[in-house]
């Protein structure tokens, strides 16, 4: 493989990435010219989600101001980091605890399983709401620390979910991972879990780092489940409090719900700069995959 | 490799357990706030802090906790009945009247019994709004209508009917000053709400009086043929006629329009004055014109009111909040400044109309207003009718879109 | 859980000091356990909620029984993530499928009991000429136990005291008063503390001093009292509720759940009963169903496959440009940018994107100069929700698409193209085919996401355009956005008919599911 010439791969490299970056920049546009308007609308004073307007008419930091002076967007913000962080956490936790068994074991059960986890999530949620109010107003007689009002049943709520197609995009990844390599760290005297932790895990860190960025976004922007759990208007997160603000009002101010919009993108994206690394880490580790 | 992928692992975890220890830090343990002898109170993100220092006052003089917990608007109703049913509901829930007939179908809210001293200090369409089979089932304190806004600068005088609404736009927009003749928000589904006026002014109806003065549901008036006539009416300033009435008009682009100068004419309600203010146009507030040769227009009159809990642990509490404190003009102040909607109470509203004449004039654009049908039935017209009024608004065959508007109306109640 | 019970074999030299610490790992983990399942059960134990502790036992037994046997390895691996499933997506589902055979709806929520209270407190009139009185609360003797009073002060000053046996007067000088002439003291009653009174709520609000004719004097606050009528109760000889103003009564009727006149009126309140098959029924014989229901479906799985393809292609088209052996320059910056529409808030980003297509005022006609009403006729509605899912959907598909890539062995493709394929030849016979294992149950569920896309549809064109002459059925229409109409539009919201439909649409998009995983490798063994 090392045998290319530095000249002939230079030249390949760049008749490749050329049309690669013309394309992203496509991409690029058809991705973010929407996003122009969030932003047009997150600093004009008048914020509106109309389109006939994509040159803020004033721009300036008011919608900032109100969003801090006239709600309490901190605690929103530190609730929502917190919540879509453990929940992303515990998640690609459980997540990959299920998807080592469903990849690694044979057992009654697993195909059930495995497809089972893939239907339940197909159920129309008509109900969602109303069933978990029957559950939790249960659940707050007897265990007032994790019901209604608590971030504690809301994290409950949302780790039912943990075992879902993601498990089948981890299970798929593992089963990448070739088998001896678990074998033969069992054959030097490892248990299982030790080859979960310490061989698997750190083979399958790309499609670890996914969903955990896909459960952090997802959570992020939840705001149904949130409603009923998360009542009081500090705890709100910032996708919550932000529907709140604009949800059934007539004269909904679009400005500060933008604004909101784009500062809560931000962690987002800082999650996603993180964990890029461990995406692509793939790319490095070929020779040892074999 | 194992290294990297270690330090991701723990570095999540530290992230996250970091992150909820610092969080466990300022979360006042909400389970010790749920506590018996709390009295808890929903309302909409809104109202929420506008209400708080009141609730601490009642609180403070009554021995008990009071919390105000804040529901997106849009799920408030849901999740209070759901919430009641299951068991775990609030004591009172700050709401739209028209919720009333649902609310009283569910056995949600128990009747307020208001002394008559207290009630006349109400504006009496504000107590008729929440008043449901001849009783009283919730205590006011704000109202909201429609109301005609015009650019002053673009138009100085007021329209006294559509028509002459209708030729001052026209010739402003062939002018080319404005590019819309009326700013008044269909969408593509239409807008039952904001065409009402218009409608009534034509001789439509929704649902016919019974023998005791409410309403009859039995009665529905979608598909009849004043219904009929009345959207032949509306047809007429409709894309096929003066172009006044647009579908794509819709209530995101509707206030922008107004905003820009780009219409001389808005038909909306209080809740708009304050980006109008911030744009720096010239408005003036009159009430919406009727049509020449039919009635009146009559706006909707929306009502918010405080409701009492059946379901809840402190009922009594409760009602003494509603009947002895609602009835303050200092709350219906601060939740005015909170939200500029007239007070219901007309002692605050006196007050507030004082220091902002905008209000007095809104309420008497809605003096002769219908207050919002509160029956379980009204969930059934908004649909059908909003569609009947874009179709015809369209262009499309009245009696068509009207008739059938009134079939799946009168299948859906059933 | 990470001890030795999984290995047969005999433990190697250098294991004992990373199992030490794996078994201390593992006794912390059962120790919560139990903690938790204590914790757990104190207030069912306090409760005597014997049900519960079973329930909480039995879960505590299987935590202890699955990681202390060194037997069923794969349980220890999926129990935590299984328990929750049960509690929080299982349970749901299974109690939609128990409501789907009920009535269950606004105005059928309880039952037969708070239908009747409902409706014996909403008739209480004011009588006609009816006095306000101060009102006290008091008690006879002990605040906690004595037997409730309400002390009253009529306008004309006369002073009272009532209990549930009837009304008497008070001498004037047996009370104190304050100025506005409410008692405030009264010899032989003990005067509640706000406190003591909202302890006692149920009983003050239940509390109604009889003054003949079924009048009673009730509470209304903690200040204020009235005089009122009952005038509907229900009588158990006819199980029926009498309305006592106009003779009529109201007999109940199991079958429907109300309290319904011999001329067929029937009371608001009703309370909750088993229909059986009757809301499956009106589903399958709906005049409306009948004529609107395939060309629906067909729409909503056309709609469901449409997306799933155009966010798969962009998304691995995306993930593959970027799929170099040499990382693009900026190529962290592209994936950040990329990925930003699934990270904003979708149902606003919708609602931004119908403003877009408005036909007077959006951005997309005005671009281009065109005048088409793209919401306003069937198929440029149909493509343009397809647009914007793409666009909501994509970044999903990439950062799955590029995940995925990093599991597919570069070499391989490399193999291939020195045999002589080319580059796309590559993709397709080698590495798309070894893509496609992985990706397949991606696309089934964001096919089924998709099949019950709700928001997509309802926050851009709600369904329409609608012919005018069928108000309840739109050409963008899902199905559940349809049943979303039928079931929450009409007569509030109808639990136990949305239940219906939601389990025929659970099957419709289960079987498609279900056959397009049999065709695919996904469920084939990978050893």
């Amino acid at each position: 493989m090392a045998a290319t010439t530095t000249s002939r791969r230079a030249t390949r490299w760049l008749r490749e990435s050329a049309w690669r970056h013309l394309l992203l920049w496509l991409a690029l546009v058809f991705a973010l010219f929407p996003i122009l308007f969030v932003v047009s609308a997150a600093f004009n004073p008048l914020g509106t989600l109309s389109s006939s307007r994509l040159v803020p008419t004033g721009a300036g930091l008011d919608n900032a101001r109100r969003l801090f002076q006239e709600t309490p967007f901190g605690s929103w913000y530190v609730n929502s980091v917190v919540i879509a962080l453990t929940n992303a956490a515990v998640t690609v936790f459980l997540s990959a605890l299920a998807a080592y068994a469903f990849s690694r074991f044979r057992f009654t059960g697993r195909r059930v399983g495995l497809v089972g986890i893939l239907l339940i999530q197909m159920f129309p949620q008509f109900l969602a709401i109303v069933a978990i109010y029957l559950m939790f107003t249960t659940v707050t007689d007897y265990w007032p620390t994790v019901g209604f009002d608590t971030r504690w049943g809301l994290m409950l709520v949302y780790l039912g979910g943990a075992l879902s197609v993601n498990t089948w995009m981890m299970k798929g990844f593992f089963d990448t991972v070739p088998v001896e390599l678990d074998e033969s760290a069992k054959v030097d005297g490892a248990t299982h879990a030790q080859a979960f932790f310490r061989i698997m895990l750190p083979l399958v860190t790309p499609v670890l780092a996914i969903v955990g960025l896909l459960v952090f976004i997802s959570t992020v922007n939840e705001f149904l489940i949130a409603s009923v759990f998360l009542r009081d208007p500090e705890s709100k997160t910032v996708a919550l409090g932000l529907y709140g603000l604009i949800s059934g009002e007539r004269n909904a101010n679009f400005g500060i719900f933008a604004m909101g919009t784009l500062l809560i993108a931000l962690p987002t994206m800082a999650v996603f700069w993180f964990l890029q690394r461990f995406i692509v880490e793939g790319l490095t580790s070929g020779s040892v995959k074999g | 490799m194992k290294i990297r992928s270690a330090r991701v692992m723990t570095g999540v975890a530290a992230l996250a357990l970091l992150a909820t220890a610092c969080g466990g830090g300022d979360d006042t343990a909400a389970p010790e706030d749920a506590a018996e002898g709390t009295m808890v109170i929903w309302a909409d993100p809104e109202r929420t802090e506008a209400l708080m220092p009141f609730a601490e006052r009642f609180g403070g003089a009554h021995g008990v906790t009071v919390d105000v917990q804040s529901i997106p608007n849009e799920d408030l109703q849901d999740n209070f009945v759901t919430a009641h049913q299951a068991g775990s509901g609030p004591d009172l829930v700050v709401g739209a009247h028209d919720w009333t007939g649902n609310l009283v179908r569910n056995g949600a809210i128990d009747p307020v019994q208001l002394p008559q001293d207290k009630a006349d200090g109400f504006e009496p369409v504000s107590l008729d709004a929440v008043t449901f089979d001849g009783r009283l089932y919730g205590v006011p304190y704000a109202m909201e209508n429609l109301v005609l806004f015009r650019n002053t600068d673009l138009a100085p005088d007021a329209p006294a009917t559509v028509e002459e609404l209708v030729a001052i736009g026209s010739g402003l927009k062939d002018a080319g000053e404005v590019d819309e003749i009326l700013s008044l928000q269909v969408g593509a589904e239409g807008d039952a709400y904001h065409i009402y006026p218009f409608y009534s002014s034509a001789g439509g109806y929704l649902f016919g009086e019974g023998e005791n003065g409410s309403l009859d549901p039995a009665d529905m008036g979608v598909g009849q043929d004043a219904s009929i006539e009345a959207f032949e009416k509306i047809a007429e300033l409709g894309e096929s006629g003066d172009g006044a009435l647009k579908r794509s008009i819709d209530n995101q682009n509707a206030g922008p329009l107004f905003n820009d100068g780009k219409t001389a004419f808005y038909v909306s309600g209080p809740w708009a004055i304050p980006d109008m203010k911030t744009a720096g146009i010239p408005y003036d507030i009159t009430p919406i014109p009727g049509f020449e040769d039919g009635g009146e227009a009559r706006p909707f009159i929306g009502v918010q009111a405080f409701f009492v809990a059946s379901g809840g642990a402190n009922k009594v509490l409760a009602q003494e909040f509603v009947t002895n404190f609602v009835a303050e003009p200092e709350l219906a102040v601060a939740l005015y400044e909170a939200d500029p909607r007239p007070p219901a109470l007309t002692e605050a509203l006196e007050m507030v109309s004082e220091q902002d004449p905008d209000l007095a004039r809104v309420v008497e654009a809605g003096a002769n207003g219908d207050p919002l049908p509160s029956l379980p039935e009204m969930s059934a017209i908004w649909g059908p009718f909003g569609q009947a009024e874009a179709a015809v608004i369209a262009g499309e065959d009245v009696a068509t879109a009207v008739g059938s508007a009134g079939e799946s109306i009168t299948d859906q109640i059933g | 859980m990470g001890a030795s019970e999984g290995a047969p074999t005999p433990r190697a030299n250098d294991g004992p000091a990373v199992s030490a610490a794996g078994l201390a790992l593992k006794a912390c983990a059962l120790g919560l356990a139990a903690s938790l399942g204590v914790w757990a059960a104190v207030p069912l134990f306090d409760a005597a909620n014997w049900v519960g502790l079973g329930i909480v036992a039995a879960v505590t037994a299987l935590i202890f029984y699955a990681y202390l046997s060194p037997r069923h390895v794969p349980l220890k691996y999926l129990l935590p993530g299984t328990l929750l499933l049960v509690a929080f997506q299982i349970l749901p589902v299974l109690y939609t499928v128990s409501t789907s055979v009920t009535n269950f709806g606004d105005g059928h929520r309880g039952d037969k009991e708070q239908a009747i209270a409902a409706i014996e407190a909403y008739s209480v009139v004011r009588a006609p000429d009816s006095t306000d009185y101060a009102l006290t609360v008091a008690a006879d003797g002990d605040p906690a136990t004595g037997g409730l009073v309400f002390l009253l002060t009529a306008p004309d000053g006369a002073v009272y005291a009532g209990d549930a046996e009837g009304l008497t007067g008070l001498a004037p000088g047996d009370v104190t008063a304050d100025p506005s002439g409410r008692i405030t003291g009264a010899d032989g009653y003990t005067v509640l503390t706000t406190g003591q009174i909202n302890d006692r709520g149920g009983e003050v609000a239940d509390l109604a001093v009889p003054t003949g004719d079924g009048s009673g004097i009730r509470s209304s606050g903690l200040s204020a009292a009235y005089e009122g009528t009952a005038t509907r109760t229900y009588q158990e000889d006819c199980d029926c509720v009498v309305d006592s103003a106009t003779g009529v009564e109201y007999a109940a009727d199991e079958e429907a759940g109300l309290f319904v006149s011999a001329d067929g009126e029937a009371l608001l309140q009703g309370w909750q009963v088993g229909v059986g098959a009757d809301n499956f029924l009106r589903f399958l014989t709906d005049r409306t169903v009948a004529s609107s229901f395939f060309s629906i479906l067909t729409w909503n799985i056309g709609f469901a496959a449409g997306t799933t393809f155009l966010v798969f292609t962009l998304g691995l088209a995306l993930a593959l440009l970027m799929h170099t052996r040499k990382p693009l320059r900026g190529q962290s910056l592209y994936r950040i940018l990329l990925v930003l529409p699934y990270a904003m808030p979708s149902f606003a980003m919708l609602l931004l994107w119908r403003d877009m297509f408005n036909v007077d005022f959006g951005l997309i006609n005005r671009m281009l100069g065109l005048d088409v009403d793209w919401l306003g006729g069937t198929w440029t509605a149909r493509g343009s929700i397809l647009l914007v899912n793409t666009w909501l959907g994509f970044p999903y598909m990439f950062l799955v698409a590029t995940g995925a890539l990093q599991a597919v062995p570069r070499e391989l493709g490399q193999a291939a193209r020195i045999d002589g394929a080319s580059a796309w030849q590559a993709f397709r016979d080698v590495t798309l085919p070894l893509l496609m294992v992985a990706m397949t149950p991606i696309l089934i569920s964001t096919f089924a996401f998709n099949f019950n896309n709700f928001n997509a549809v309802w926050l851009t064109t709600a369904g329409g355009p609608f012919s005018p002459d069928n108000p309840l059925a739109g050409s963008t229409d899902l199905l559940i956005t349809y049943t979303f109409r039928l079931a929450f539009g009409g007569q509030g919201a109808q639990y136990g008919f949305a239940s219906a439909v939601s389990v025929f649409i659970f099957l419709i998009v289960a079987i498609l599911s279900l056959v397009s995983l049999r065709q695919s490798r996904a469920l084939e063994e990978v050893r």
